[in-house]
């Protein structure tokens, strides 16, 4: 019994979520475009959270995601204003992510510096970057080609399957797709493998031949290759880019991963359940919004959400 | 004195103690047996008070006693010394020995440091020790000390709580034979004192030598119970394994090969220097000596985990490789002291665990796993070293410290290893799980495999391996036939290796 609600706990609090909305909201929360929306709400936090996965399935963390995003959402719009096309800007941008990704894990793994504190660091560096190259202004209106914030405006036709008039969001296929390769990348390679017997024990994985080092620093690279691609999607949805625009994706996207690891047997991140863990902040959000309650109330909520469920699941392991 | 009558416990349906008993007295040493998952650990955890038995009569001095939590255990005169020491490396000695008691005052207000030593001092001087310096920072002790201070600290006593019995689970795992004579002197020192021992220990030697009863445990059950003087060894094993071992260590079977293997000469390394010695093919080398005189040192520079610096080392005619990614790709193969620390990822399964160094040899192609292939790897190795699970797939932590080392042994033969390098294989483990672990040791060593194997355990090692090597403070002596050698004269060339 115990096992179960711990197992199946956060679910429970998903569908109770899920019940409490449609019952609250009956015209507007179960319908098709509303779930759409949904979808594209949280294509960005999904991104982050995927790639987030990555670096805690060692027991790492990077606090850099959310200021990385908002840095690669400016260098973008940067090189856009200076008339490079569209291609080279998110080329670059998506370059500039994997390198901040690059130096996190030269911190953590080669200089050893706890991954909390080494990209308390960085956030803070990339950050003041972000501020210090887009002049503390938001990059918007025609510096932004159409073409780059025409990408989130547009989306599947979906009038084949019957929802006429709807659309599928490109970003939400964005995250789909993070979420496949992240996905395929944990659960079907090696790689992925070698990662979960770091988060095991780093020590014996070193001793069994791991390159943990290496490991460690790609795992982080793809984690900051994520948050400029959730930058550039943001950039791409609000079309203009800001220095702080990113800021509020990291805890969002830890708190997603937390949620996820109450669901697994082991406690370990899978990004499976990351993904519930998203949905759960982003059907709040949503059904929270539309129910007009204060955006400060929702914090609450969610805070109090991520407590009880990782005190939930920690209680029931200690009562082994 | 004390006697606990049908303890019995369950976990999650799994019964791990079937009305055991068991009677102790007062000034005597009481050897308590059997393999591991045979219901000890538990048996004491339920005198400790840190599980409730689901039926269990305790009397102490013919008084019944409840036993519901720890703090019962406490005030009955219940002291534990555990197997993993749990001391505060960065707090001094005598604070260490007042760990989880009230630390003198004045004027019951600020501490009392002076007496506080003071009283430090007289714990450890009642036990005979008086090499320890109660001010010195716990860290700087070696293991053996440790477990001293321990056994001090639980002599303090609040008023009325003199200690009744001390229970010592697997005290001499980790010390060396000179600390274990430290130790055992103390426990005559205790005994003296009219206190009851509970000593656990796997170790036949040390159990003949210094206990007065002894019970033996198998399946949750009481089934040997007897003065020491009315048993012996072949009585307490069959009582133990439910089978007669005839030959502890299996005896060669195959010559060893001509071809040298690994050769090391003049070989120096940040703590270790002058190693000088050639292992033939499928020959086994026993390295040994004191607690840290640098046998495990030995072992990782074949690893790649500490760099030669002087003299030369060859694997199969190569330099010894430099990472262990690089030694595990040359087959050579390793199981580390600390199995939980160095060689599990407890949390994961047995199969992840085994098949760890071997992920890419198993892939396809292009780094994907090949998760069929991976199974049935671990299925053919946990058939091949008895793992008993339920499954390949259930997680090491259930297992028990047999099982668990045959997991780290089974990741270790699946490198179908050339040299295989073996650190303390046996600590821990129970009677049966190391004969297979020995058996298996004859089998890749019939194989063409090479071993080099450090244990503390002196018949272990005069039983398994070809020739000893004797290491001290760093220093390697040449290699001895170990048919030469008895444990005495190997312990007495601990001490005065030149004498050899």
């Amino acid at each position: 019994m115990i096992r179960t609600l711990k197992l199946y706990g956060t679910l429970i609090g998903f569908v109770t979520i899920l019940v409490f909305f449609s019952v609250q909201l009956p015209d507007t929360f179960l319908t098709a475009k509303n779930l759409i929306n949904i979808t594209q709400q949280i294509s960005m936090l999904a991104v982050v959270a995927c790639s987030m996965t990555l670096v805690m399935v060692m027991g790492d963390f990077d606090l850099s995601v959310g200021s990385m995003a908002s840095l690669a959402g400016i260098v973008a719009a940067l090189l856009f204003s200076m008339g490079y096309p569209v291609s080279v800007g998110i080329a670059v941008a998506l370059l500039v992510g994997v390198l901040g990704g690059v130096f996190n894990g030269i911190l953590v793994s080669f200089f050893g510096i706890l991954p909390f504190v080494a990209t308390l660091g960085t956030l803070t560096m990339f950050s003041g970057l972000a501020f210090f190259t887009s002049g503390g202004k938001t990059i918007f209106g025609r510096d932004i080609p159409a073409t780059f914030s025409g990408f989130a405006r547009s989306g599947l036709q979906l009038d084949q399957i019957g929802l006429v008039g709807l659309k599928l969001p490109y970003l939400s296929l964005v995250a789909l797709l993070v979420l496949v390769v992240v996905w395929f990348i944990l659960e079907q390679t090696i790689f992925g493998r070698r990662l979960y017997a770091i988060g095991g024990n780093q020590e014996a994985a070193r001793l069994a031949g791991l390159k943990v080092r290496t490991l460690r620093l790609c795992a982080f690279a793809m984690t900051g290759l994520g948050a400029a691609i959730a930058g550039l999607m943001y950039a791409s949805r609000v079309a203009s880019a800001n220095p702080t625009q990113g800021s509020g994706l990291m805890l969002d996207a830890i708190a997603a991963v937390f949620l996820g690891m109450t669901m697994s047997e082991e406690g370990e991140p899978r990004v499976l359940y990351s993904i519930v863990g998203v949905l759960i902040l982003g059907i709040l959000d949503n059904g929270l919004t539309q129910m007009s309650v204060d955006s400060y109330i929702r914090e609450i909520l969610v805070g109090a959400i991520i407590v009880t469920a990782v005190a939930f699941s920690s209680i029931t392991k200690q009562s082994r | 004195m004390l006697s606990i009558r049908n303890a019995s416990k369950s976990f999650s349906g799994a019964m791990a103690l079937s009305g055991a008993n068991l009677d102790l007295a007062a000034g005597r040493v009481h050897a308590l047996m059997g393999e591991n998952g045979a219901g000890k650990s538990t048996l004491i955890k339920l005198l400790a008070g840190v599980h409730r038995a689901d039926a269990m009569d305790v009397s102490l001095d013919g008084h019944a006693l409840a036993l519901s939590n720890t703090e019962d255990a406490r005030k009955a005169g219940f002291r534990f010394i555990h197997q993993e020491l749990n001391i505060v490396p960065h707090l001094s000695v005598a604070e260490n020995i007042f760990l989880g008691w009230a630390y003198p005052r004045h004027f019951g207000f600020t501490i009392d440091w002076k007496r506080l030593e003071q009283q430090a001092r007289a714990a450890l001087l009642r036990l005979g020790v008086d090499h320890i310096d109660v001010t010195l920072q716990a860290a700087r002790l070696s293991t053996g000390d440790r477990m001293l201070v321990k056994i001090a600290g639980s002599l303090v006593s609040v008023d009325g709580e003199d200690a009744r019995l001390y229970v010592l689970d697997e005290p001499t795992a980790a010390l060396s034979e000179d600390e274990a004579e430290k130790l055992f002197r103390v426990i005559e020192q205790l005994k003296a004192e009219g206190v009851a021992i509970l000593y656990v220990s796997h170790r036949m030697n040390e159990v003949m030598r210094i206990c007065d009863d002894v019970t033996v445990l198998r399946d949750g059950k009481t089934v040997l119970s007897s003065p020491i003087v009315d048993t012996d060894r072949q009585q307490i094993i069959f009582a133990m394994t439910g089978r007669d071992l005839e030959e502890a260590h299996p005896k060669r079977e195959t010559p060893i090969g001509e071809r040298i293997v690994c050769a090391a000469s003049g070989a120096a390394t940040e703590h270790i220097r002058d190693v000088d010695f050639e292992l033939h093919e499928g020959e086994i080398i026993g390295v040994c000596g004191l607690t840290n005189a640098g046998q495990s040192e030995l072992l990782q520079m074949f690893m790649g985990l500490s760099a030669v610096v002087r003299g030369s080392v060859t694997v199969a005619g190569q330099p010894a490789p430099s990472s262990p990614f690089e030694a595990w790709q040359r087959n050579i193969a390793y199981v580390p002291r600390e199995r939980r620390s160095e060689g599990l990822m407890l949390r994961r399964s047995a199969q992840d665990n085994m098949v760890l160094p071997h992920l890419s040899s198993l892939s396809r192609c292009c780094g994907i796993a090949h998760s069929k292939a991976e199974e049935t790897t671990a299925a053919r190795l946990s058939s091949s070293v008895r793992l008993k699970a339920a499954s390949p797939r259930q997680s090491v932590y259930e297992l028990s410290g047999g099982n668990q080392q045959k997991v780290v042994f089974a990741r270790a033969l699946a490198a179908a290893p050339k040299l295989l390098l073996l650190d303390e294989p046996t600590r821990g483990v129970d009677v049966g799980a190391k004969f297979d672990i020995y058996s298996l040791m004859r089998q890749v060593s019939s194989e063409g495999c090479s071993i080099l194997l450090t244990s503390s355990d002196l018949p272990e090692l005069l039983g398994m391996c070809d020739r000893i090597i004797i290491m001290r403070d760093g220093v390697q002596s040449a290699p001895v036939p170990a048919d030469t050698l008895t444990p005495a004269t190997l312990l007495a060339q601990f001490y005065h290796l030149e004498a050899a």
